[in-house]
């Protein structure tokens, strides 16, 4: 068999288009991601607890949610953060914000609720920050924008830098990623995501404080 | 299928594949500019006072109705306007028979739904002669980008400086680390006189902040106070036009130049569009700015161009809430200033929806940095495209703001602005600008090309420099004492440019002799072929004479 | 136009003019300034804009600095202090008077409100933006900002936007819980 150049060009482009249909086949049906277990233990209070660090999550946050906007399962996401406090030497406390889905007003309501004055908070498509409750509610410590780029390790070292701020030091802030072309490929998709999400907002519930069985 | 037709296979693999589309979803407002939740346009005044807006009574009005009513409608004008045909007012629009003056006197007495019927009138085409008739400036000019991905100081001072030397009349600097806010402004304020006397810089960050830098002279204007076409969202963004209109204010009291932000998509990207049209929710921001006071607006989708951009006529809806702006008598500052696309066939042809007709800044900016380093997540065009820019500038015969350089000439400006920021530096005691910085910064292509920094140090010596109350007064201080004379002068007739405030007029830059130009001395006088702006003579000379192109007599 | 208001009392041109500005959008056809009339000039886009070139001599900054008081020689040598870089309202009212007559009257009244700004302290200002932010203050709270501005720093327009504030926060539930 005498094979050609064209027959070859042929072979390799049929292989590559194979694999891009598994890749976008994974895309398509996103692998389902275990669903977060919460108890409510009531109203959110503020701490006293110098040693605290307190997690606020969105409204819709395991509840309609289950991954990032890049699959990263919500479970997991807790997992690093709480264990990223943990690994500080600090405790942590979660707390579900309701009134808004702003990622800047959960933060700060977590900050405020916190016995250091730090918080973090966390959108479902993983947008985050860390925050402290002496800053306006829209600055913050560290902000992690671009919710496409927040992965694994990046929310680790977000409980670990957060416990930092709590114990008063000054870390190197987490380095903040950058992908011009995030945008055009997901931003369409985080404004749906995020229409879902204010769905669960009510504007008059104050925020619960949580337990999660991981 | 069993088989794949072969230019299927290759059209997949384009970049455009890349790219996110979503149909239109109405019920949240996913749609650009055709809502079936638009309301219908319609004004009732009793007494002086709007008593209905589109349909909407004074007693269930929110924020933003209420703001619009009272401030933006002139209601001796506000009768005859409503009352205009809106097809005929869309002609008028493109009409050069129709002068500029006669389009705004009656801009303020339509409510949003009226101009959003008008504007639905008209196709691109259309939407680009109306700006070029509309913008405020009878000049077009650009704003650049300047960031870093480290927030690295010389490099911003360098960047700026070549920045304004390329012709960019307006700099634009933002942070990774907030904290570094006061650092970059400095050095992005500083490096651009190097570059071009007269350039103004401004830092975008949160508003309290931002002002509080202004106060100080660390920056000469600022733009990024964001409104909203919902009151919701608005609220999230944690302001309302009250708050907003007293910090514009403020601004003007201090003698600094601002502009409002807003764009199609924010509403719907922060969860509460109403289910209104982004391009309806956009002229709702236009309104809030225009009762406000404040000269200008940037938008053009701006960080929400993602959003557009996935929907039906998502582009011709971004030049429409463009020329929303103008026809109220606003500065634009015109967006381009987002990466939207994998296509660089699609990035160019929405960006040439601006730069043909021209707007008072083409862009808001064009990265002047690689997008790599650009933080506001990258901008339509980079420093890689400038070449690509200078010749669509010549090819077209149009004023895109930047003019041809040479290499030699970059490299002295950048490495001046560096060593002028080291002198500053070290006599306001921050952490030192070190000579090997100064090197890479002058032939950097970007911050993978310079050393790191000890970031903390950094940040305490900012803290400690906002608390000694540090003002521009010390960098002209600090520049003349280390022989930068020139700069000096330069950065401390920009301080007195605050004093008799001319640049607080509409659509103002200065030129290189530090002269401003705005819509007051450089009116818009364009009424068909043989007026306003035209690139020729001088400035025509400079633009088509780009390095690359052969000389006969070199032959 | 400038021989027959020479035979109208200054009174009525004024008022004519302010008729005329209230209404005029356009910023080719100017009326004459009623210099001719009597009292003092209105200010002039053609005439006195830009103020730096037309009259470096009539500008003062805040603490009643020339123009060309400022130079780099008294920065270094001490003699000027940030005070005498910020403009001043007198500057401020001038600046809104051109605004008026190139027809923008709402950059006008943002110039009026920021001439009235130029005497509050930077600290003052900023806590009083973050008071005006949603769910920061009461409605007395407000109210009393309002009369701080009036009585403190005769901010009349100020105060007038304040007031208004807390009267629509009240109406929509942004007023502090």
């Amino acid at each position: 068999m005498n094979i050609t150049e064209d027959m070859v060009k042929e072979i390799i482009l049929e292989v590559l288009q194979e694999m891009q249909k598994e890749g976008r086949a994974a895309a398509v049906q996103k692998p389902e991601a275990p669903a977060l277990r919460f108890r409510e233990v009531g109203e959110a209070k503020p701490g006293t607890n110098r040693n605290e660090v307190v997690v606020g999550i969105s409204p819709a946050f395991g509840i309609s949610m289950n991954k990032t906007i890049i699959d990263i399962p919500l479970q997991s996401v807790l997992k690093e953060v709480l264990a990223g406090i943990e690994e500080e030497g600090l405790k942590s406390r979660l707390i579900r914000v309701i009134r808004t889905a702003d990622v800047g007003f959960i933060a700060h309501e977590a900050a405020k609720l916190s016995g250091s004055g730090i918080g973090i908070g966390i959108q479902s498509r993983g947008t985050s920050v860390i925050h402290q409750k002496d800053l306006a509610p829209l600055q913050n410590l560290e902000l992690f924008s671009q919710a496409p780029l927040v992965e694994l390790e990046t929310f680790r070292a977000m409980g670990r830098n957060a416990a930092k701020y709590a114990k008063g030091e000054q870390p190197s802030p987490v380095p903040v990623r950058n992908d011009p072309m995030a945008r055009p490929r997901y931003q369409g998709l985080a404004a749906l995501i995020h229409n879902k999400e204010t769905q669960f907002v009510k504007p008059d519930m104050p925020s619960v404080e949580l337990t999660v069985a991981m | 299928m069993a088989r794949r037709q072969k230019r299927f296979e290759v059209l997949e693999q384009r970049p455009i594949h890349k790219d996110g589309f979503i149909k239109e979803w109405v019920e949240v407002g996913l749609v650009a500019m055709d809502s079936p939740n638009d309301p219908a346009a319609g004004i009732k005044i009793q007494g002086g006072k709007v008593v209905e807006l589109d349909g909407k009574r004074r007693e269930d009005f929110d924020m933003i109705d209420y703001w619009i009513a009272d401030h933006y409608i002139d209601t001796a004008v506000a009768e005859e306007a409503m009352g205009l045909d809106s097809l005929k007012f869309a002609r008028m629009l493109v009409d050069i028979d129709v002068p500029r003056c006669e389009i705004i006197r009656l801009s303020v007495g339509m409510t949003p739904a009226k101009i959003l019927e008008v504007l639905k009138k008209l196709n691109v085409v259309e939407l680009m002669m109306a700006m070029q008739k509309l913008r405020p400036r009878r000049t077009p000019s650009n704003q650049a980008h300047v960031t870093n991905l480290k927030d690295t100081p010389a490099l911003l001072a360098a960047d700026a400086a070549e920045a304004a030397y390329r012709g960019f009349s307006e700099v634009e600097t933002t942070v990774g680390v907030v904290r570094y806010a006061p650092m970059n402004a400095l050095s992005i304020t500083l490096g651009s006189q190097v570059g071009r006397p007269g350039v103004i810089a401004q830092c975008a960050v949160e508003e309290a902040l931002e002002l509080a830098m202004g106060m100080r002279g660390l920056t000469h204007y600022a733009e990024t106070v964001s409104v909203y076409g919902t009151e919701q969202v608005f609220i999230d963004g944690d302001d309302t036009p009250w708050s907003k209109a007293f910090l514009a204010s403020a601004y003007a009291s201090r003698g600094l130049k601002m502009r409002y932000t807003s764009g199609t998509g924010s509403e719907v990207q922060m969860g509460y569009a109403e289910g209104k049209s982004m391009l309806y929710l956009e002229i709702r921001c236009v309104m809030v700015t225009k009762a406000a006071g404040v000269q200008g607006l940037q938008n053009g989708s701006i960080s929400c161009i993602g959003v557009p951009g996935a929907v039906p006529a998502g582009i011709r809806a971004v030049l429409a809430e463009n020329v929303a702006t103008v026809l109220t008598d606003l500065e634009v500052a015109s967006g381009n200033d987002q990466t939207f696309t994998h296509s660089s066939i699609r990035n160019t042809a929405r960006m040439l929806m601006q730069f043909l007709p021209g707007t008072d800044l083409i862009f808001s900016g064009y990265s002047s940095v690689p997008n790599y380093d650009n933080m506001f997540a990258g901008s339509t065009h980079d420093c890689d495209d400038y070449d690509d820019y200078l010749v669509l500038q010549r090819d077209l015969q149009i004023d895109g703001g930047l003019r041809p350089v040479t290499e030699e000439k970059v490299i002295e400006v950048r490495n001046r602005a560096a060593r002028a920021l080291q002198a500053v530096f070290e006599e306001l005691s921050l952490p030192p600008v070190t000579d090997e910085e100064v090197e890479a910064a002058t032939y950097a292509h970007g911050s993978k090309d310079m050393p790191d920094r000890n970031v903390p140090e950094d940040l305490r010596a900012i803290d400690e420099m906002m608390k000694r109350g540090t003002t521009a007064l010390d960098i002209v201080r600090a520049l003349a004492k280390h022989g930068f004379r020139q700069e000096a002068e330069t950065m401390l007739n920009m301080l007195k440019q605050k004093i008799s405030g001319d640049y607080l007029h509409t659509s103002a830059i200065f030129d290189e002799n530090m002269h401003v130009i705005s819509a007051v001395n450089d009116a818009n006088d364009y009424q068909g072929p043989g007026t306003g702006y035209r690139l020729e003579g001088a400035r025509w000379d400079i633009l088509k004479d780009i390095p690359m192109a052969i000389d006969p007599e070199d032959i | 136009m400038a021989q027959k208001e020479m035979n109208l009392s200054p009174e009525l041109i004024a008022e004519a003019v302010k008729r005329v500005m209230a209404s005029m959008v356009d910023s080719k056809v100017q009326p004459a300034a009623p210099v001719s009339g009597g009292g003092s000039a209105r200010p002039d886009a053609r005439k006195d804009y830009p103020l730096a070139l037309k009259h470096p001599d009539r500008v003062r900054s805040a603490s009643g600095k020339k123009l060309d008081e400022v130079t780099l020689d008294k920065v270094l040598a001490g003699q000027i202090g940030f005070d005498d870089v910020k403009i001043s309202p007198e500057t401020l009212e001038f600046q809104a008077g051109i605004a008026e007559s190139v027809g923008r009257p709402r950059l006008a009244a943002n110039m009026r409100r920021a001439a009235e700004m130029t005497r509050i302290p930077d600290e003052r200002i900023l806590e009083m933006y973050n008071a005006l932010r949603p769910y920061r203050s009461t409605r007395q709270e407000l109210l009393d900002m309002a009369a701080e501005l009036e009585t403190k720093y005769g901010a009349r327009v100020c105060s007038a936007l304040v007031r208004e504030a807390a009267e629509i926060y009240e109406k929509r539930g942004r007023l502090k819980r």
